[in-house]
C-alpha cells in the first residue's frame, strides 16, 4: 500500500469536506475512532490501522464518486 | 469542530427579594447579550427598583459593550437615588472595571445577605403594590438558555421559566404563556395560571385573537382595551368576561419564521406601553432562542439516527460476507469495500444488496405462498 497521511488529507480538501463532516461519513461506514482521532489521523499525529485508513479511503472516495469523480484514494490492500 | 457561531452566551438568574432585586450573570456578556441584560435592567430600573445587584460570580466574559450597559444602567439608576451594585466580581473582571474607570460609578458588595423571599403585601416607595410581589417562594429563573437543547421536555421547562419571569417583570403582566405551533397544531406551554390558559384556549377555539395573529403572521398584536376592542369579535367577549382588561402578544421566531407567540395579560386597560412592549419582545426573543437551539439538536438527532441506519446495513452485510466465506470482520469489510469500488455502486447500496440476496438464497420453510 502506497496510501499516505497526505493522501487523505488533501482528498478531504479536494471534495470539500469538513473534518466533522468526514468522521460522519466515516462513522456511518462502520468506523469507530472518535473525531479527534479522526482529527489526528489527518494530521498524521496518530497512525490509523490499515482498516480504519480504508474507512475514511471509503468516505473520501464515495465523495469523490457523489461529485462525478473516480475513487483516487487507495485502500491497503491495492497493488 | 465546536463552532460557537461567534455568538456568546448568556444565562440570568433573577431573584426579586423585598427591597432588592438581584440578577446573577452567567456565561459572556458581549455586544451579542449586553443589550438583552441591559434591556432587562432598565427595565427593573423603569419598574421602581433602586436596589438592583448585578451578581458577577458566574461571569465568563465581559468586553467594552458589557461596560457600557452598566455604565448605562448606573445613569438611569440615579435620578431615583439608586445605584448599581456589583457582587463577586472576578480580579480580571475587577481590573477590567478600574481601568476603564466603570468602578467609580457602581457599588461593590462584600458579601451576599440573607435572602428573605418577597412578601405578597411589600409596598414600592410611591405607595403602589409591586406587581412581582405575587412570585414569591423559589427565585425564577432563566439558566443558559441559550446553551439550552434536546426534547420537548426541556424546551418546556425552560419555557415555563421564561412565561414566568416575563410575569415577574413586565408591568402590569397578571400572567403569561407561550403558545406554540407543534406537529400543525397550536397549544399551550408554561401558563402561569389558569385564566391564562383559558385564554389561550378561548383563542384556538374560536380560531381568532392576538396570539394566533402574532403566531401566523409573525409581528406583535396589542390589545389595550378589550373593553373596546373591535377585532377578533369571538374571541373578545370571552377574554372580557375572563376579566381580562389588555393582551400583547409578541410572535416567537424560529429559523426565521414564526413558529408561536407569547402572551401577556393584565387585569387593567393600558397596562402595557412601549417599555413593557420592548421587554416583551426581550422575553420572546429568549424564547425563540431556546426554540431555535431545540430545532438544532432534533436536526442532529435525526441525522444520527440515520447515520445509525446506515451502520447497521453495514454491519449486517458484513456478517454476512463473514459467514460464507469464514472471514474476520475487518477482511469482510475490506472485501465489501472492494465490491463496492469494483462495481461502482457506493457502499450502502452494496450493503443493502448482499443483505437482500440473502432473502433469496436461503428462503424460510413455509414463508413461500
Amino acid at each position: 500500500m502506497n496510501r499516505t497521511v497526505e493522501m487523505l488529507e488533501r482528498g478531504r480538501r479536494d471534495v470539500g469536506l469538513s473534518q466533522g463532516e468526514l468522521w460522519f461519513r466515516y462513522f456511518e461506514l462502520g468506523g469507530m475512532s472518535t473525531a479527534l482521532e479522526v482529527e489526528a489521523y489527518l494530521y498524521g499525529a496518530l497512525i490509523p490501522t490499515p482498516h480504519d485508513g480504508d474507512l475514511i479511503a471509503a468516505a473520501l472516495n464515495e465523495r469523490f464518486a457523489e461529485l462525478g469523480g473516480d475513487h483516487p484514494i487507495p485502500y491497503s490492500d491495492d497493488e | 469542530m465546536t463552532d460557537r457561531g461567534g455568538a456568546g452566551e448568556l444565562g440570568l438568574m433573577i431573584r426579586l427579594l423585598p427591597n432588592q432585586v438581584v440578577v446573577e450573570v452567567i456565561g459572556e456578556v458581549d455586544m451579542v447579550t449586553a443589550p438583552d441584560l441591559g434591556c432587562l435592567l432598565g427595565a427593573l430600573v423603569d419598574r421602581g427598583h433602586t436596589d438592583v445587584v448585578l451578581d458577577l460570580a458566574n461571569l465568563d466574559f465581559l468586553d467594552s459593550s458589557g461596560l457600557q450597559m452598566i455604565d448605562d444602567t448606573s445613569a438611569r439608576l440615579r435620578p431615583s437615588g439608586g445605584v448599581l451594585q456589583i457582587r463577586s466580581p472576578s480580579a480580571r473582571t475587577r481590573r477590567l472595571l478600574d481601568v476603564s474607570e466603570v468602578s467609580g460609578l457602581v457599588e461593590f458588595e462584600p458579601s451576599e445577605p440573607d435572602l428573605v423571599p418577597l412578601g405578597s403585601e411589600q409596598q414600592a416607595d410611591d405607595g403602589s403594590t409591586i406587581v412581582s410581589a405575587t412570585t414569591t417562594g423559589p427565585p425564577v429563573g432563566v439558566g443558559r438558555v441559550a446553551a439550552m437543547a434536546a426534547g420537548h421536555d426541556v424546551v418546556d421547562a425552560a419555557l415555563e421559566l421564561v412565561t414566568a419571569l416575563a410575569q415577574a417583570t413586565v408591568g402590569g403582566a397578571d400572567g403569561s404563556s407561550v403558545s406554540l405551533a407543534r406537529h400543525g397544531r397550536i397549544g399551550t406551554v408554561g401558563a402561569t395560571d389558569d385564566t391564562v390558559a383559558q385564554m389561550d384556549r378561548d383563542q384556538y377555539a374560536t380560531g381568532q385573537g392576538p396570539c394566533l395573529a402574532a403566531a401566523g403572521e409573525g409581528h406583535w398584536f396589542h390589545i389595550e382595551s378589550v373593553a373596546e376592542e373591535a377585532r377578533w369579535p369571538d374571541f373578545v367577549p370571552r377574554a372580557r368576561t375572563g376579566g381580562i382588561g389588555s393582551i400583547l402578544s409578541t410572535p416567537l421566531m424560529a429559523a426565521g419564521r414564526s413558529v408561536g407567540a407569547l402572551n401577556i395579560y393584565s387585569r387593567t386597560e393600558r397596562a402595557f406601553g412601549p417599555p413593557e412592549q420592548e421587554l416583551a419582545a426581550l422575553f420572546a426573543t429568549q424564547a425563540s432562542r431556546i426554540l431555535a437551539s431545540a430545532e438544532v439538536a432534533a436536526e442532529q438527532a435525526t441525522r444520527l439516527q440515520a447515520a445509525l441506519r446506515v451502520r447497521e446495513l453495514i454491519a449486517q452485510a458484513q456478517g454476512v460476507v463473514m459467514a460464507r466465506q469464514g472471514v474476520s470482520a475487518e477482511v469482510a469489510s475490506a472485501t465489501l469495500l472492494r465490491s463496492s469500488r469494483q462495481a461502482h455502486i457506493p457502499l450502502r447500496r452494496q450493503a443493502t444488496e448482499i443483505t437482500a440476496s440473502t432473502q433469496r438464497q436461503v428462503p424460510l420453510t413455509g414463508s413461500e405462498p
